[in-house]
């Protein structure tokens, strides 16, 4: 009797074991993507619909019907005194300035590598090129603070001992260009080591076709060689775009925000209304408005220069 | 412009014709010369931090600099005794690892159905996934800090692994898809003739053929993770606190030790190097979201 019923349960657990396989099997497309669209969901729509609620709302609180609701004050406050406009503007600023230097660089030192005869010479500096981007922008910021000090630097120091200018107060007179600076630093291996891939991926032909033409260098970038290279300049500069409007690390460690509030990105301005002024809804106030005003910059290039060409 | 052109013509129908040779010498020199510039100012910084790192107490930052110096590796001694680094180096590589992991889980299989499958409004799919990193981690770190101060992940290894996935799930999900959009359907199909099922088709044919692409982007996975400061600062306060967060501790500390504060940052950056370097084969591939190797 009781050998049966082990021998009834088994089988019944091995169709159930089919039955599962055959169902993973079946329905594999959606078991393959469901986790990755909750996790999407987690950190796209949640986050999102948070700061909303949170911005019209006087204090958090778990229960949501107890929360007073509060209009835009919040948005007036972050506007008002918060200083959510002087961020934006400062923002704007440092992510043009960065990516123009960082586009233009990028591309100039792939074209000079790309050009370089010997191929042991070309890795060398490819390899060499890239390193940058292994230092946290924290990091950076640190070692800035003590390279770039006014009394302790050695780079105020150097280019006073070698040139006959005085050296600028990196931090205090002019943060905002040192900020760019050391993005600049840090990140054109970004662009670099995307333009070198797409130079590398003109076709020879096309190369020296545009040379019996006769034209100078500068055009046949500018006509041949860049259009050719479209998508790759487009997303490589779609994605530094990006993820210039994510930087906290190098501002935090370096000025964190200052002096007063010369290099108070919004990034900066979110997380100190968050942290040191104690006011989540002018935080999140701030945040809602970030998150709508990047979203809308990047779907506005995408649907400007197109995914032609990236995806087809 | 025009005259840029004349002048242009004129010297190409000179005499300089003939010197052509002397024309790409003068080329070259100043090829190498600007690439020597750039080079000094990608080393220039990485050298007076490793020196930093090596020189004895009292010397790091004097000035004119020690140029020679006798090198000590006392500072990282000191750093190898320092409690609260290595438990931030520890949580760093085990928050960061175990992100890796998680995100290629939940990434690589979905890129696999992208890839494969005919997926209603694919494009406006891809533009959300991508989406994700559009959002800036602040405002995206405010609601989590609140719910996670519920949910007692606040300072919790588990709530910064989950953090890092989200920064870099729309990395893997793109440069998988490109990469498995590179590996010839047939293969499973003919996996499938002879009896494999969709599963054993995707783990024993197509991943094998996508490895390169794994290995990049875990890799590059790996340095977004490990660099990312913001979440550290917000969401730990003890336990999870990352190496970020101990670097940026040393910042408005009174009496900052330089040296010391240079050896973590260089136990910090050498790994990424050797990582990089590793990786760079596919590192154009990896950072522009697989656009590159559709060639």
């Amino acid at each position: 009797m009781s050998t049966q019923t082990q021998t009834e349960t088994t089988t019944t657990s091995e169709t159930g074991l089919a039955r599962l396989r055959a169902l993973w099997n079946d329905y594999l497309p959606y078991w393959f993507v469901a986790p990755m669209v909750l996790v999407m969901v987690l950190i796209t729509f949640f986050p999102g619909a948070y700061d909303l609620y949170l911005s019209v709302i006087e204090e958090p609180t778990f229960d949501v019907f107890a929360a007073e609701f509060v209009g835009l004050s919040n948005y007036a406050t972050a506007f008002g005194r918060g200083g959510a406009l002087h961020s934006f503007i400062i923002t704007v600023t440092v992510v043009v300035s960065a990516l123009a230097l960082e586009s233009v660089l990028g591309f100039g030192l792939a074209a000079l590598v790309a050009g370089v005869e010997s191929e042991r010479l070309q890795s060398f500096y490819r390899v060499l090129f890239i390193v940058p981007m292994a230092v946290a922008p924290v990091s950076l910021a640190t070692i800035g603070r003590i390279m770039l000090n006014s009394e302790i630097g050695v780079i105020p120091y150097l280019i006073e001992a070698t040139t006959p200018f005085a050296a600028p107060a990196f931090l205090s007179e002019i943060p905002l260009l040192t900020v760019v600076l050391l993005d600049t630093w840090n990140w054109t291996p970004f662009m670099f080591i995307i333009f070198y891939a797409g130079l590398s991926s003109v076709p020879d032909t096309l190369i020296e076709a545009s040379k019996v033409d006769g034209a100078p260098l500068w055009r046949r970038y500018l006509h041949v060689i860049i259009p050719y290279m479209k998508p790759v300049v487009f997303v490589a500069t779609l994605i530094r775009m990006i993820d210039l409007f994510r930087t906290f690390g190098v501002v935090y460690g370096l000025t964190q925000g200052g002096p007063g509030t010369a290099t108070q990105l919004v990034s900066i301005n979110i997380y100190e209304q968050m942290f040191i002024n104690n006011s989540p809804g002018v935080a999140a106030a701030i945040a809602v408005v970030y998150l709508v005003f990047v979203v809308a910059i990047a779907n506005i290039v995408i649907a400007k220069v197109g995914f032609e060409g990236v995806w087809d | 412009m025009a005259s840029e052109n004349q002048s242009q013509s004129s010297v190409d129908t000179g005499s300089q014709r003939l010197d052509k040779d002397t024309r790409e010498t003068l080329v070259g020199v100043a090829r190498h010369g600007l690439l020597l510039a750039w080079s000094f100012v990608v080393l220039f910084p990485l050298y007076w931090l490793a020196s930093m790192s090596l020189k004895p107490p009292g010397s790091a930052n004097s000035l004119p600099p020690d140029w020679l110096f006798l090198p000590t590796v006392y500072n990282y001694i000191r750093l190898a005794q320092d409690g609260a680094f290595l438990a931030a180096f520890a949580n760093s590589v085990v928050m960061v690892s175990a992100s890796v992991v998680l995100v290629l889980l939940i990434g690589v299989p979905a890129a696999y159905v992208l890839s494969r499958y005919d997926i209603p409004m694919e494009r406006d799919v891809l533009v959300w996934i991508l989406s994700s990193r559009m959002l800036p981690p602040i405002a995206v770190v405010i609601p989590f800090f609140v719910i996670f101060r519920e949910l007692n992940l606040f300072d919790s290894r588990i709530g910064m692994v989950f953090m890092y996935v989200s920064i870099n799930l729309s990395l893997v999900v793109w440069v998988m898809k490109a990469f498995f959009d590179g590996i010839p359907e047939t293969l499973e199909e003919a996996a499938r003739v002879d009896g494999a099922t969709r599963f054993q088709g995707f783990r024993k044919v197509v991943l094998p053929a996508a490895k390169p692409g794994i290995f990049s982007v875990a890799i590059i996975s790996f340095i977004f993770a490990w660099i990312e400061l913001l979440f550290g600062l917000v969401l730990t306060n003890f336990k999870a606190v990352p190496v970020t967060l101990f670097v940026y501790s040393f910042i408005g500390s009174r009496s900052i030790e330089w040296g010391m504060l240079a050896a973590a940052s260089m136990a910090m950056i050498l790994p990424v190097v050797v990582f990089l370097v590793a990786v760079n084969k596919y590192l154009a591939a990896g950072l522009s979201f697989g656009v590159v190797i559709k060639e």
